[in-house]
């Protein structure tokens, strides 16, 4: 049955314009670092005596806030194809039960933005090689700063696909949307807990990994506490 | 006109969205709160200088662009349902004023946003306990260059947000011009000519003070005035001629 759903979920999000923002996201991430490198190319190399760390935290830089506006974006869409046409009442109205309706929908947001990641990674790894930044290509890092960022932005995925999926208005998630991106931004002086920091993969151990470990369990988490609420309420 | 912006804010009062303007304070006092300046504090400059750096940098570069697109779709929102463009253009009214009032109207909400967001500041200072006088004269300066420097934004919102049914396909579009300022706001050489980069180069109050607001006033008719013409009268123009 998921399986279905999921297809008919791929078919709804077709020239919607999601894949093409899923693949802006990462492209335009690494794209304002080529224009900060080159811009100021000299400069930036003479900052740190490891040219790729260097550009891979400049990259990081923005990863964050990309990565949590899109989320809101994204899952704001997939609630509003259903939301503008009336569309809830049908779907659920077929013989699916209203969880997987809403696994379907929340896998469909996971691979889109595991999409982008894995585009992230290769646009960053291109861009460095064509940088010429040293012969060592710290190519495990790389895939670090893709993917961990992805799999510490799950509880904010599952938090916004619940406040969109619920809310009748998109403008609550979008302005939820922009209140994570500015805590997201001031992620340097947020405490620990707050899942809006997990993504810069900041905290006081210094561990990366421990990000990624919160996200994926307070995203599960997250995730059954928003399907068991849409499956308790009415669709209108 | 009149009638049209008072059925406009209206349909706004019933939607129940008009807290939203409760954001900027709220994100104000989060700034003000969290932030230290403990380090500015002993250099003899007015206390409330390091408050209103911190504060006016995220506000202005990431969160007033953000919540102005969010609120030309909450007006353009009861159109969009079940065809009120259609009940609402029946009236005898012009498609031009139509545009006018929405516009007006997000501007008023954005003002409104502005001054909550003064409080704010003050708030901020209270709590500190902040001795020294407050600069009245700069702040008024910054939150109305702030306000001024939305009107391109706010006009290419109204623009999209008429264009697309849904809350965030206009979104995306703000969120693609808007990212790109934090790097354009740090170079001298394009900064002054990027419209996202404008509010918070008009609400930096450690800018140049001895122009009217801290732009000079060509930068500010060029590429705020300018864009301001160019999208209001774009997205008029595709008003005119939308089949509705």
């Amino acid at each position: 049955m998921i399986g279905k759903l999921l297809t008919s979920d791929f078919l709804k999000i077709k020239r919607k314009g999601l894949w093409f923002l899923t693949a802006l996201g990462p492209i335009g991430v690494v794209a304002m670092q080529m224009v900060n490198y080159g811009v100021r190319k000299d400069y930036l190399l003479e900052q740190s005596e490891d040219d790729w760390g260097y550009y891979l935290l400049n990259v990081h830089s923005f990863t964050p806030l990309a990565i949590v506006l899109g989320i809101a974006i994204l899952t704001s869409f997939i609630a509003s194809i259903e939301n503008e046409t009336n569309a809830w009442k049908q779907l659920i109205a077929l013989p699916v039960s209203k969880l997987t309706v809403y696994l379907s929908k929340f896998s469909v947001l996971a691979i889109l933005l595991f999409l982008s990641s894995t585009i992230l990674m290769l646009v960053t790894l291109a861009y460095g090689v064509f940088l010429d930044l040293g012969d060592s290509t710290p190519y495990m890092e790389i895939a670090k700063f893709a993917y961990y960022p992805y799999f510490a932005s799950l509880p904010i995925l599952a938090l916004q696909l619940w406040i969109a999926s619920v809310c009748h208005n998109q403008g609550i998630p979008i302005t939820v949307g922009i209140f994570g991106v500015i805590f997201a931004y001031s992620s340097f002086v947020l405490p620990d807990w707050m899942i809006w920091k997990w993504p810069s993969l900041m905290n006081q151990w210094d561990e990366p990994v421990i990000n990624v470990v919160l996200g994926i369990s307070i995203g599960i988490l997250l995730y059954i506490i928003g399907m068991i609420d849409f499956a308790r309420r009415d669709v209108k | 006109m009149g009638s049209i912006l008072s059925a406009e804010w209206f349909k706004l009062r019933k939607s129940k969205m008009v807290p939203l303007i409760l954001a900027g304070p709220i994100i104000g006092l989060f700034i003000g709160l969290t932030s230290n300046f403990s380090d500015m504090a002993d250099s003899g400059v007015n206390e409330w200088y390091s408050s209103l750096i911190s504060m006016n940098l995220l506000y202005a570069l990431l969160f007033l662009p953000l919540i102005s697109g969010v609120f030309a779709s909450l007006i353009c929102r009861y159109e969009h349902q079940s065809g009120g463009w259609k009940q609402l253009l029946a009236l005898p009214v012009t498609r031009g004023k139509v545009f006018a009032a929405k516009y007006v109207l997000i501007m008023l909400l954005v003002m409104a946003m502005q001054i909550l967001y003064l409080c704010s500041i003050y708030a901020v200072g209270l709590m500190k306990g902040y001795s020294d006088p407050f600069p009245m004269e700069i702040v008024w300066k910054s939150i109305f260059g702030g306000w001024l420097a939305t009107m391109p934004l706010v006009a290419l919102q109204l623009w999209t947000s008429i264009m697309f049914k849904s809350f965030a396909a206009p979104f995306a579009v703000n969120v693609v011009f808007t990212l790109p300022s934090i790097l354009a706001v740090n170079s001298a050489r394009f900064g002054p000519y990027y419209p996202w980069g404008q509010p918070f180069l008009m609400m930096n109050v450690g800018g140049n003070t001895g122009d009217v607001f801290f732009v000079p006033w060509d930068q500010l008719l060029t590429v705020v005035g300018g864009g301001f013409l160019l999208f209001f009268l774009g997205g008029y123009l595709y008003f005119q001629r939308k089949a509705i």
